[in-house]
């Protein structure tokens, strides 16, 4: 039959090759014209001329899920299971790259971890160009180097759920393999040498443990960490500012309310001002004790004044308010709570809110 | 906003609220979101048709409460 596996196969990760593939993928491939026609009675070395005409990678697409040629070869591959000298000879040949993305595909799936990474990352240094079917059927621009780095770091890649690996740091703490050397690694130090002179503004951390892992230039990360987090990174400190002022005024959170409610501000001032030890009794006092901040305060809103406790206040009070209204529009503080949830995940997900 | 009921026949069965303007692909993350399945092994068809991704259920003429049926 043409969906057996060959009898002399061997089991990988204790199941058969072909169930790697999930049932479903399976099915469609099995139903698929280019299996039926192309991929019957594959041999290895005809596989390899049906590899050369691969021109683009991909799982499935469309409304009914139809698997790409390239699919139905890892499968073919899995059924044929070929020797692991002819797999690192499509990894290691130059000339035809989809030979070579199909190659480690196989390996990926199959191979034990320590060949996994080690056939795999002098590959990150291809950077050639590869066409990916996405799955509404439109192609996109990917390459090589970024494949290999989903195949190492993702779980689910064409649509096949790869099997698990072990962390790179964890093998190379059993000392199977040597700390990953990467080809920019010169490179990289220059650049490091140029941050360490620059003010270091990025607090980070999270970033930094993908790097290491990844082994990749962090400079550029963090350049676009820097841009993307600089808003972010100043209301890190007007939390902190908030924080800090909790321990020092008591009555913190009422303050916000403050801003809202106007009329009842003068008497929870009154009250405020004597549990609070003097730093808001009456203006003159204030301007005796905080005459610096007073004169920074000068034409802002009284009642924001006797509240702010600070310079940044001026920077935070618009983002505070750009914040508020942000909320209001995502439309996740709805009276009924289906529909706060619904627009929750659905400005999870990017998309607007419900409209009744 | 409509509410649309999805049934898979095998016992998922799964009402959604969205917009009528909202295109079938992002039903489907509606749906994954609710079910757990991935959004893109999900089919969505009525009767045989299937429902192609980047139309609005307004254009389906998906009104509230009709029978679509959803296949993982």
């Amino acid at each position: 039959m043409a969906n057996r596996t060959d009898p002399s196969a061997k089991s990988i990760h204790g199941t058969n090759p072909q169930n790697l593939i999930e049932k479903i993928l399976r099915s469609k491939i099995y139903q698929n014209v280019f299996w039926k026609e192309q991929c019957f009675g594959l041999t290895a070395e005809t596989l390899v001329d049906k590899a050369m005409e691969l021109d683009h990678i991909g799982g499935t697409h469309g409304g009914n899920r139809r698997p790409t040629p390239f699919i139905c070869l890892v499968m073919k591959m899995l059924q044929i299971q070929p020797d692991k000298e002819i797999v690192v000879e499509f990894i290691k040949n130059e000339d035809y790259k989809y030979v070579r993305v199909l190659g480690a595909f196989y390996l990926r799936l199959t191979g034990t971890d320590i060949d996994v990474y080690r056939y795999l990352e002098p590959l990150y240094n291809d950077y050639r160009k590869l066409r990916r079917k996405l799955g509404d059927g439109q192609y996109s621009l990917t390459h090589m180097d970024e494949v290999i780095d989903e195949l190492l770091t993702k779980d689910y890649s064409c649509d096949i759920a790869l099997p698990r690996i072990k962390k790179r740091l964890t093998i190379e703490a059993i000392g199977a393999l040597e700390p990953r050397k990467s080809a920019l690694e010169d490179d990289f130090e220059e650049e490091e040498e140029k941050e360490d002179e620059e003010q270091p503004m990025d607090t980070d951390v999270g970033g930094h443990d993908k790097d290491y892992y990844r082994a990749q230039s962090p400079t550029k990360e963090r350049g676009r960490d820097r841009k993307r987090d600089s808003h972010r990174h100043r209301d890190r400190d007007y939390d902190r500012e908030y924080e800090r002022d909790y321990d020092r005024d008591r009555g913190r959170g009422r303050d916000r309310d403050r801003d809202r409610d106007r009329d009842r501000e003068r008497d929870r001032y009154r009250d405020y001002g004597r549990e609070g030890g003097g730093r808001r009794r009456s203006r003159s006092r204030d301007r005796k004790d905080d005459g610096e901040e007073r004169r920074r305060r000068r034409g802002r809103d009284r009642d924001r004044d006797r509240d702010s406790s600070g310079s940044p206040r001026k920077m935070q009070e618009p983002v505070k308010k750009k914040k508020e209204e942000k909320k209001k529009e995502d439309g996740t503080d709805h009276p009924d709570p289906e529909i706060a949830e619904a627009n929750r995940i659905r400005a999870s997900l990017g998309l607007k809110p419900l409209r009744p | 906003m409509i509410e649309v009921v999805l049934n898979d026949r095998l016992g998922k069965k799964v009402r959604v609220k969205c917009n009528e303007d909202d295109t079938i692909g992002d039903l489907k993350k509606l749906v994954a979101a609710q079910t757990g399945t991935r959004a893109d092994k999900i089919r969505i068809q009525k009767w045989y048709n299937i429902y192609k991704d980047h139309i609005t259920l307004q254009d389906y003429e998906i009104h509230d409460d009709p029978k679509v049926r959803k296949d993982g």
